[in-house]
């Protein structure tokens, strides 16, 4: 069997730098799980289940929200490069002032009413997904003295099998605060950490109107969707 | 092409990620309605009241599920967020197939990279030959990963993340 081992790209579940892992991560050594058990197809989102406008996080008001607005675009791709097609990509992210609205947050900062910081997408079949937001802001967190998140835009992916199901986090480039984030600096690999920061690509967004961003994701390789689905 | 890598799900994600039905995994076919309950309690006993759980397993003839249609999440395949005591609620058909279990995948603030794990309807005895869990298969864990029958369908399971009873979670 062919089984799947811990991929060093990945953070360890144990990471001091991040506080709220030390009663979470497990101490038992994980099992090894035939890839196959991962690998058929999986789950099919209905195109319905998405619906027109859902990409577009700066329409959920009566206004504009506050912020620096963004076209964001990219293609979904796996470890073969080839384009993860027709699947679910879905977005979160803070405010302008860097707040969610979202009742556990208390950072005090204000909601804007035109803003909610949720989206959701299809790719296409050539795994290419866009949304409109706005730039987060930064907030401060609890987990060490002056401790600050760089701005970031929360991404999950459902994949088109259960071995490409990710969860990750888009950073800025440039961000003062990402060499001294716990959560970025999880990452062992500098390079592996770099294809979570996305590129400024002003031709991505709109003369006048919106910056545009660029961020490929790669998602594992998944053999039962050799001839794509 | 070398991976995205993976980033903790955070406190924050409930409204992004809410989809309607929680909780409730449905199939295009009729099965046998079964609920699993139960909670995630951290590594000091601790309820985890912010996590994500994801269920996915095969239809009730044991099948891959057919695809849903309309603006219906997938069939086959279920999302819920934990209450802030920990529990959780799963509503779905007996999977077929001689071993019935569904693949649990747990994502949670101080998580950086998703928990894997599975729960089986089915006697201890007949998990411990699944060959999928040979590594384990004579160890006291396998029992964390076998609900426990409460009659009428009903089933219990708890997830411990780390320590005593700690759950069986598998490396990807």
């Amino acid at each position: 069997m062919d089984d799947i081992k811990t991929s060093p790209l990945d953070p360890p579940y144990d990471f001091a730098g991040y506080g709220s892992t030390r009663r979470r991560f497990p101490r038992e050594p994980l099992v090894p799980l035939a890839r196959e058990a991962l690998d058929t197809p999986g789950p099919l989102v209905p195109k319905g289940f998405v619906r027109g406008g859902d990409n577009d996080l700066t329409r959920a008001g009566k206004g504009l929200p506050l912020g620096e607005r963004m076209a964001l675009a990219g293609r979904v791709l796996d470890a073969d490069g080839r384009p993860v097609r027709r699947s679910l990509v879905e977005i979160w992210q803070a405010n302008a002032s860097g707040r969610y609205d979202h009742p556990g947050d208390n950072h005090d900062a204000p909601l804007d009413p035109n803003f909610h910081g949720i989206g959701r997408t299809l790719t296409d079949d050539e795994g290419r997904y866009g949304f409109v937001t706005i730039k987060p802001g930064s907030y401060p967190w609890q987990n060490h003295p002056f401790a600050w998140r760089p701005a970031h835009i929360h991404f999950s992916l459902l994949g088109n099998a259960p071995i490409q199901r990710l969860v990750t986090q888009m950073y800025f480039p440039g961000d003062p605060l990402l060499p001294i984030d716990p959560i970025f600096n999880s990452v062992p690999d500098e390079a592996a950490r770099q294809r979570m920061v996305s590129t400024l690509a002003l031709e991505t967004g709109i003369e006048g109107v919106m910056l545009g961003f660029h961020f490929d994701i790669v998602l594992a390789g998944a053999r039962s969707t050799a001839f794509g689905l | 092409m070398q991976r995205t890598p993976s980033q903790t799900i955070g406190p924050f994600f409930h409204e992004g990620l809410r989809w309607p039905d929680a909780g409730k995994i449905h199939f295009a076919e009729a099965g046998k309605r079964i609920v699993i309950t139960g909670r995630v309690i951290d590594g000091t006993g601790e309820p985890v009241g912010d996590a994500m759980m994801e269920m996915w397993q095969r239809s009730p003839s044991g099948s891959e599920p057919a695809p849903a249609s309309g603006e219906s999440p997938p069939h086959g395949f279920g999302r819920l967020e934990t209450a802030k005591d920990g529990g959780f609620r799963i509503e779905t058909s007996l999977p077929g197939g001689a071993l019935p279990y569904l693949d649990v995948s747990i994502f949670a603030r101080g998580l950086l990279k998703a928990l894997r794990t599975r729960v089986y309807l089915a006697d201890e005895a007949a998990v411990r030959r699944d060959p999928t869990l040979a590594s384990i298969a004579a160890s006291p864990r396998v029992r964390t990963l076998v609900a426990t029958p409460a009659g009428d369908g009903a089933y219990r399971w708890d997830v411990r993340l780390q320590g005593d009873g700690e759950t069986v979670f598998f490396a990807f």
